[in-house]
């Protein structure tokens, strides 16, 4: 399995007054990977070297075993790019303007069409794709734009903010689009968000970067393992529950409305559910405790006071 | 509707309190905001809605910037509009970032402080940059500052003046998820010390995580207030769905399906879903009923409680 | 994976297709071919096709324009034999029209795509940005060489039937020849400018307007040169603006007009002429390695 992504020291400063990356180094495996904590300068820094149209000041990258400042053209034919900016000429349907992208690709011209018409059907525009782009919604819009990335079926997707100015049910589906790419369609995809619920929702792992360094590479698994507390929610009589769990001698501790009780085997399962029963309870929740990403950026005492 | 919890500011209570009462604004055809009744009181509360629901012009109001065209917007019991005093216990933090680069942190917090005409703007504008926790880089340039610096520094001068109300226009926009964390911190502990914080956002996430306090507003209209989770119980046409786990889920499935408050359940791999019509009973049912077959719940987990649902099953209706 | 239902016998057949994403592996095309293809999508936007009735407008007017003074002389020379305008001089005549046709071109095929934010997604793509720029000046000047070339050659065809004899018809040819190379020499010249002003400014109509300031507000200087009691100084009066420098090479190469008197600088004229060439070739490859990298 090729690494996607390998950086090694890669740094990229601007006119020695600004530093967009420093020192980078991370590797990253095919899959669906978020990269969030970088806005302004990092992010787009970032992938512009990995397309091979910035070159680093210091360290290298190498972009499906490839070298972007030496074989940029063979990068750039084999990843798709979807930029988080407005970029889409508003007189050409969609139908044209995806098409058009497709023979820029290299794609020869009927084949280009078909594609096209294809790779559209694929992220959800129907009827819409021969009207002008211009009239259309912001979400048809992030369509056109994920379409664009995907019609010469690169090996990589480069996605900066897929859900920007969409509505929680547009989000919804470009999500679930995405996911359906990187898992269905078998093509990785790199997605530059700072929405960490996204990102835990739909990628297999993390790259956090913070002021241009890295601040963790992980598989999402590992960071949302997890822990040997159990919470318990019931949505009424949360006193009364933790009273009784305390004289069952259960370390209870409490968060708002949740009850933590540390796991010491089944038999805490056992002696929560008897305990709600017992007192008439409506038992709302009950679960392991897991880890969330948002405890990364929560941990350090780093600030952003850059 | 539910109250937010009470002010702990010394004072009467009032004096924090938003109300809008019938409130609605129009523009030719278009109806910007439709009818709406909503009182604020201390703590943080979430304006949600999707973009162009109504949220902006809603603020504007309650900052006295538009007149509403039905309806009247008080603070503190007097309207806003045309009401210049109104100014003394409101701060806003609007959406655009209209700073100037060029001015330090100091120099434009300094600079709001003396247009309220505070007695003493240099220790008002000191005691306002510390509350964000920016003294370190108050002596730089507002240029040279991150997004969640720069908002931070506009939320100091926006409350310079000790304001007892403080309105933000999307204020996590584009944040990444430290300088958020930042923000959220900041206005819980506002909230806490008994202002009264309104921030509008269309990021769901967003607001899940500062205050369960929501005011939902869809098409202008007014669709849902108060607690998300409590809402979410109130839609009793909308089964509750559950993910239970369990040492034996089928026969777990078909003792629940003998319930009259089950409507379904479905069975994979991963466990159950379950689809209870009537949220009380069957909440109180399923550890009885588990307990009685001899079977272990090791997970019970709500799946349409969070706030992306409870939203989006208000812009359906 | 198509499933299909066995045929049994009394049963009916079916088959579920499979319409799941494809993977490609078909031929992706080279260089030639991807900056071939964007040549000939800004050939056909210079002329608005592909577009709505409002890009045609513009282009199309200035065609009819020059069409119909084509026609004039086509008519006058089967009427009377008598050629009003020779070959060469038809261009001369043309000249602001010409400027006209790349004021409003120009920002079509660089400022458009500026004002858009489409070019990172070019850039994104194994096309160069060098070939980028260079693709769309090619347009350029092919449509401004086909805006002239086209009625030149219905001219040659509708004098080749008014002579007589095939020496005629020769020499006609000749003349010809001569004037398309002066139309290409007008098409190059004029293209690289407005092509660089196009590249710089984002709004259309602002850089239309920039391209005929490009061109029309060097005139004055070269009318004061022109008034200047120096021979040499009203000689190389023309160099000043892109117009009568290539009216200049006109005098000098395609013996046409002759107005001008530049005496003996007509390679002077020449090498100036490759050389503004040559600089906005390079500024305007400059412009959007800059851009590309943004």
């Amino acid at each position: 399995m090729v690494t996607l992504i390998a950086t090694q020291s890669l740094t990229k400063t601007y006119g020695n007054r600004v530093t967009a990356l420093s020192d980078l180094t991370v590797a990253v495996e095919p899959g669906i990977v978020g990269l969030v904590g970088a806005n302004g300068a990092g992010k787009s820094t970032f992938i512009k070297i990995l397309l091979g149209l910035l070159a680093p000041t210091g360290g290298q990258a190498r972009v499906l075993d490839l070298d972007p400042t030496v074989d940029g053209q063979a990068v750039r034919s084999r990843v798709g790019y979807m930029p988080e900016h407005d970029c889409l000429p508003p007189d050409l349907s969609a139908a044209e303007f995806v098409t058009h992208m497709a023979r820029m690709s290299g794609l020869p011209r009927t084949t280009a069409r078909e594609r096209a018409s294809e790779t559209l059907r694929h992220v959800g525009l129907y009827e819409e794709r021969y009207r002008q782009v211009g009239g259309y919604s912001t979400g048809m819009k992030q369509r056109v734009k994920l379409a664009q990335a995907l019609v010469h079926d690169p090996d990589l997707l480069l996605l900066d903010e897929p859900t920007n100015g969409l509505d929680p049910a547009g989000r919804d589906g470009m999500l679930a689009l995405i996911h359906r790419i990187g898992t269905e369609f078998g093509i990785s995809v790199l997605v530059c968000s700072h929405l960490l619920g996204e990102v835990e929702r739909i990628c297999d792992a993390l790259v956090a970067i913070e002021a241009g360094r890295l601040l963790r590479s992980a598989q999402l698994s590992d960071m949302t393992t997890v822990t040997d507390v159990l919470s318990v929610e019931v949505s009424e009589g949360t006193d009364e529950l933790a009273a009784r769990l305390a004289a069952l001698e259960l370390p209870v501790r409490r968060d708002g409305r949740l009850l933590l009780i540390p796991i010491d085997g089944d038999a805490t399962y056992d002696l929560i559910l008897t305990a709600v029963a017992e007192l008439d309870l409506p038992l709302h929740r009950l679960d392991q405790r897991r880890h969330r990403v948002a405890e990364l950026f929560a941990s350090t005492t780093q600030g952003d006071l850059q | 509707m539910l109250r937010a919890p009470q002010s702990r500011l010394k004072g009467d209570t009032a004096m924090t309190n938003v109300e809008l009462s019938g409130v609605s604004r129009w523009y030719g055809n278009v109806v910007a905001v439709n009818d709406v009744s909503m009182s604020l009181g201390a703590g943080v509360t979430g304006l949600l809605g999707p973009n162009g629901a109504g949220k902006t012009t809603l603020l504007h109001m309650m900052a006295g910037f538009l007149a509403p065209s039905r309806g009247v917007v008080t603070l503190g019991g007097e309207p806003t509009w045309r009401n210049p005093s109104v100014y003394r216990r409101l701060g806003l933090v609007s959406e655009r970032e209209a700073v100037y680069g060029f001015l330090t942190g100091h120099e434009f917090v300094l600079a709001s402080a003396r247009l309220h005409r505070l007695p003493d703007p240099e220790a008002a504008a000191r005691r306002a940059i510390e509350l964000v926790e920016m003294t370190d880089a108050q002596d730089r340039r507002i240029g040279t500052y991150s997004k969640g610096m720069r908002q931070r520094i506009r939320v100091a001068a926006a409350l310079v003046h000790e304001p007892e109300v403080l309105l933000l226009d999307e204020p996590f926009n584009g944040m990444d998820p430290r300088q958020r964390l930042h923000m959220m911190d900041l206005l819980d502990s506002l909230g806490g010390a008994g202002r009264t914080i309104l921030f509008s956002s269309h990021i769901l996430e967003e607001v899940e995580q500062v205050s369960g306090t929501v005011q939902v507003i869809v098409s202008g209209r007014l669709a849902a207030s108060g607690d998300f989770r409590t809402i979410r119980r109130l839609m009793t046409n909308r089964p509750h769905v559950f993910a239970v786990q369990s040492t034996d889920d089928r026969r777990l499935a078909v003792a629940l399906m003998g319930q009259a408050s089950v409507n379904g359940v479905d069975v994979d791999r991963d466990g159950l879903t379950v689809r209870a019509g009537d949220y009380g009973s069957f909440t109180r049912a399923l550890p009885k009923i588990a307990l009685a077959s001899g079977i272990r719940v090791r997970r019970l987990l709500p799946s349409d409680e969070s706030l992306e649902s409870v939203f989006s099953y208000l812009v359906e209706a | 994976m198509t499933a299909l239902d066995t045929h049994q016998p009394g049963r009916p057949a079916g088959v579920i297709h499979d319409i799941g994403y494809q993977r490609y592996d078909g031929p992706r095309l080279g260089r030639r071919h991807i900056v071939g293809a964007l040549y000939l999508h800004g050939l056909r936007a210079a002329f608005g096709l592909g577009r709505s009735a409002k890009g045609k407008v513009f282009p199309w007017l200035i065609v009819g324009v020059v069409g119909m003074v084509a026609a004039v002389l086509i008519a006058i020379r089967a009427q009377t034999g008598q050629a009003v305008l020779s070959y060469a001089e038809f261009p001369e005549v043309l000249t602001l029209l010409i400027v006209f046709f790349c004021a409003v071109v120009a920002p079509e095929l660089a400022s458009r795509d500026l004002h858009s934010g489409v070019l990172p997604l070019y850039f994104a793509r194994p096309l160069r940005r060098g070939d980028y720029a260079l693709a769309k000046l090619a347009a350029l000047v092919s449509a401004t060489f086909l805006l002239l070339a086209g009625p030149l050659t219905l001219m040659f065809a509708g004098a080749a039937f008014t002579v007589d004899g095939l020496g005629a018809v020769w020499s006609e040819f000749g003349d010809y020849l001569v004037a398309l190379g002066y139309v290409a020499v007008h098409a190059v010249v004029f293209s690289a400018v407005a092509m660089l002003v196009a590249s710089v400014v984002r709004r259309r109509a602002v850089a239309a307007g920039a391209i005929v300031g490009a061109f029309l507000l060097t005139t004055p200087v070269v009318g004061v040169l022109a008034v200047l009691p120096s021979e040499t100084a009203s000689q190389l009066a023309g160099l000043a603006s892109p117009i009568t420098l290539v009216g200049g090479i006109g005098d000098w190469a395609f013996e046409a007009g002759g107005d001008l008197g530049i005496g003996r600088f007509g390679p002077l004229y020449g090498a100036v002429a490759l050389g503004l060439v040559g600089v906005c070739v390079l500024l305007l490859l400059a412009r959007y390695r800059k851009v590309a990298s943004q």
